[in-house]
């Protein structure tokens, strides 16, 4: 009598999770005070990084202020998926080296999923705020018309941007299925990060092919933000990059997975 | 102190290290492919300026300085405060205090087994990579020698800096945010993002003093006889602000761990 | 429904370990060695468990015990041999498995860390898609075995030990599963609570008719729930019959008590088949001077303590 499990379930079994995490988050005011101001802190901090590099030089590969503070904004909102939903990938490797990682296994739902939803990060939504308040202000400067067709596209191409990243945490997080003491990796896929944020046009040569395909940081702000900056001029990269975010996605997912399958929990 | 004690907690930490094999290569690997980015970022910024020197930086200058500082933040990088949140949740601490040494210099010596295995393996690689690729754009003289004082002064100030903010946890629960704040401002103010070269003059004045610039930029601005390092006032100068850092930090820490302690001996931990 | 709940036939389970070296030019060779070694943990496992029953499994630490309820449940994968629990394969079927089985592993909390108990039940409900009424009797039942008020409106982080162990057991028969694995439930409990936590593990295997795998090694758990118990060393099965049986087996041993003259106890386990007990006290006594004497039957314990140390059966 096998049940069966559809995407409104686990829609609603988030939902429920969520309401009861935020409930007893909000009875540790004091954490989510220092989180929040320390969330703000790496984003000011970004922001004076790139500040600074524009005091010293006006323009980077032919993009000017405006333009580069827009793909800065774009890659802000399109990081906020992958510190709220997926955060908990921070903490696999503790609890794959503890053996406590095995509680996961004995429930009738994804583990993936399940593993996930243990935690919303709410400090993702400062970061959020930020990166819309960019985007707008840099929109504004450039002059880029209104329209309900371009306000869809970059809701879409925003969506699907987030994806690589998020793929690109999933992989790094499952390596420590096989690695221990992995954990450095994640802590450099998060720093190249900060590299999404400028036109991918500076890499050429096999590191091009590298930062678009393997690790495909050029995909989460620079591919998709051409459809609303160039949009005379779209390169075909940026029109597939919907379709690659969602493969980038799914072959995450099953990465992560097989290290699932292949761990053989001897950590108790 | 027995020496005998403190080497025996260095070769521990040094076999601890090497337990994890695969974690070594691939961290190898993973800031080869950081260095590349860094590498090419720097390199369309320079092609844009249209000028081969801003603000007395020369592109290699940038890449030395950048890239040496990457492999020193791996050289430097210590989980003190998760260390000590995590020992603190679990009562571990408990025993920690009881070890028959300071607490203070034990936790530095069971760091140094993972310094040890850092410098040689992705130190010492990385620095030979620069001064081949580079061609000798290190000068190869009494230079070295203060950027290797200044780095052991370095490594001092920044346990400190841990030491100063860890004990926090003992207040609060909030681990990430605290370790995120200290991080974020370690980083942009020691100049490990930016040269500190790059940052305006006003801001300079101020980020000059702070402690933070002791870590990573007063040891990269040695090995490249930059800003007045290749003249004694110079060196006595950045020499005198790292020590004066030392002293002030210690000193600071000792008086905020003996406060909290007694937290964990009022509240049982 | 059948009658196994569990069914395993000549299950093996490898694991490839890394040959490590000692000292630190060992962890320096370590660095490049390709020196694995394979390590069998369960070897021709084979065993049937019937539903109802409650079993206790059992075994040294290392025998292989968790790594057998790991198969069991669907985390890990046979080398070779054959498990079906429910009637299905759990490594091909784990969701499913899932839905018929509760898992707790001792000192380990699978509930919701910051939620309050019932806050935890209430997820769970919607998780095994529980209909509300069944939900709501379950909730009855337990009411009526053990007292949750004090616990069901408390933070799983700031219950103790055995609160959260009760909460644990409590969360792993919430959605009446037709197995439940009990790993080390009572480690590290008080008296009390243990027995608490024993009356509640046999109140619902007789109300819902649960199978119960436990392992420990509390032999007073034992004593107390196992009718049956099976026993593994060094991944084989070396018991597995009635408990029982095995004092039958061991009922010519006794424990003899010798008190001295300074007030020391001496123990000394003697087989009545080959050893007159009597003589036993004669011989010590030429040595020493005796002021008391107690003989005992052996306990579950020393039984268990026999066997690991090497008496076959």
């Amino acid at each position: 009598m096998s049940k069966k499990r559809g995407l409104g379930f686990y829609a609603d079994i988030y939902r429920k999770i969520l309401i009861q995490d935020l409930k007893s988050k909000m009875s540790y005011r004091a954490d989510f005070v220092i989180s929040t101001f320390g969330m703000i802190m790496t984003n000011l901090s970004g922001f004076v990084t790139f500040m600074i590099l524009f005091h010293n030089f006006p323009t980077i590969n032919g993009w000017d202020y405006y333009h580069m503070l827009f793909l800065y904004g774009f890659s802000l909102v399109a990081l906020t998926p992958v510190q709220c939903f997926f955060d908990n990938n921070w903490n696999l490797r503790f609890m794959v080296q503890s053996g406590d990682f095995i509680k996961y296994c004995f429930r009738p739902v994804n583990v993936f999923f399940y593993f996930m939803s243990e935690v919303f990060d709410v400090k993702g939504l400062g970061q959020l705020a930020f990166g819309i308040g960019t985007i707008v202000y840099a929109w504004i400067h450039i002059g880029i018309p209104v329209t309900p067709l371009v306000i869809l596209k970059l809701v879409v191409f925003l969506f699907t941007a987030s994806l690589f990243m998020i793929a690109i945490m999933n992989i790094a997080a499952a390596t420590c299925f096989w690695i221990k003491g992995s954990g450095y990796v994640m802590v450099i896929m998060f720093r190249f990060k900060d590299f999404a944020k400028y036109p991918s046009s500076i890499f050429s040569g096999v590191f091009k092919v590298i930062f678009t395909f393997i690790i495909p940081i050029a995909f989460v702000a620079y591919y998709p933000s051409l459809v609303i900056l160039q949009p005379d001029n779209v390169p075909l990269l940026s029109w597939l990059s919907p379709l690659l975010g969602l493969i980038f996605f799914w072959l995450s997912y099953k990465f992560w997975m097989l290290g699932v399958r292949k761990y053989d929990f001897t950590g108790s | 102190m027995n020496p005998r004690r403190l080497i025996a907690l260095t070769r521990a930490g040094i076999m601890e290290s090497l337990h994890f094999r695969l974690g070594i290569f691939v961290t190898l690997f993973a800031n080869l492919i950081y260095l590349v980015l860094v590498y090419y970022l720097w390199k369309a910024i320079y092609d844009s300026s249209g000028t081969d020197v801003v603000n007395g930086m020369t592109f290699t200058d940038t890449m030395i300085y950048l890239i040496l500082a990457t492999a020193l933040f791996n050289f430097l990088e210590m989980f003190v405060v998760w260390d000590m949140s995590r020992s603190i949740q679990s009562g571990k601490i408990v025993l920690d205090l009881l070890k028959p040494m300071r607490f203070r210099i034990y936790t530095f010596w069971s760091y140094s087994g993972s310094h040890v295995v850092q410098f040689v393996l992705t130190f010492i690689p990385t620095f030979i990579v620069v001064m081949i690729v580079t061609g000798g754009a290190i000068k190869m003289g009494i230079n070295l020698l203060w950027f290797v004082i200044a780095t052991v002064f370095a490594l001092i100030i920044n346990y400190s800096i841990e030491m100063m903010v860890a004990p926090i946890c003992l207040y609060t629960e909030s681990t990430w945010g605290i370790n995120i704040v200290k991080e974020t401002i370690v980083l942009l103010l020691s100049g490990a993002s930016i040269p500190l070269a790059f940052f305006p003059e006003k801001v300079r004045m101020i980020v000059d003093y702070l402690p933070f610039r002791a870590v990573y930029d007063i040891p990269l601005t040695m090995l490249l006889g930059k800003n007045g390092s290749d003249t004694p006032e110079g060196l006595l100068k950045m020499f005198g602000l790292q020590l004066a850092w030392i002293l002030i930090l210690t000193v600071a820490g000792n008086l905020f761990w003996n406060h909290a302690v007694k937290k964990i001996t009022v509240n049982g931990g | 429904m059948e009658n196994e709940a569990v069914v395993m036939k000549n299950v093996c389970k490898d694991f490839k370990v890394l040959n490590r070296h000692e000292g630190l030019a060992g962890s320096i060779k370590d660095l490049f060695s390709h020196d694995y070694k394979t390590v069998s943990a369960v070897k021709d496992v084979s065993l049937t468990v019937n539903r109802g029953e409650i079993i206790g499994y059992l075994g040294p630490n290392g025998a292989g015990k968790s790594t057998t309820i790991k198969m069991m449940t669907g985390v890990l994968e046979p080398s070779s041999g054959e498990i079906l629990v429910n009637g299905k394969v759990p490594y091909k079927n784990r969701t499913e498995n899932c839905e018929n089985i509760g898992v707790v592993f001792g000192q380990r909390s699978q509930l919701w860390w910051s939620l309050p108990l019932i806050e935890s039940f209430k997820l769970l409900r919607d998780l095994y898609m529980v209909p509300q009424k069944e939900y709501d009797e379950m909730i009855e039942l337990y009411r009526s075995l053990v007292d949750i008020e004090p616990i069901l409106h408390k933070p799983v982080r700031q219950m103790s030990l055995g609160q959260r162990t009760l909460s644990d057991i409590l969360a792993a028969f919430l959605h009446n599963p037709a197995i439940v694995f009990l790993d080390e439930p009572t480690i590290g409990l008080d008296v009390s609570m243990k027995s608490k936590i024993r009356s509640l593990i046999l109140g619902l295997n007789k109300e819902k008719n649960t199978t119960v795998i436990l392992t420990t090694h509390d032999m007073g758990d034992v004593d107390a729930l196992c009718k049956r118990i099976v026993i593994i060393d060094h991944g084989q099965k070396i018991y597995d019959n009635d408990i029982e049986h095995l004092k039958n087996y061991f009922g010519s041993y006794r424990t003899l008590k010798l008190c001295l003259a300074d007030g020391t106890w001496e123990e000394t386990l003697i087989d009545e088949k080959t050893t007159d007990v009597m003589d036993v006290i004669m011989a010590r006594q030429k040595e020493t001077k005796i002021t008391d004497i107690k003989i005992l039957e052996i306990s579950t314990e020393d039984v268990i303590k026999k066997i690991y140390e090497g008496g076959s059966v």
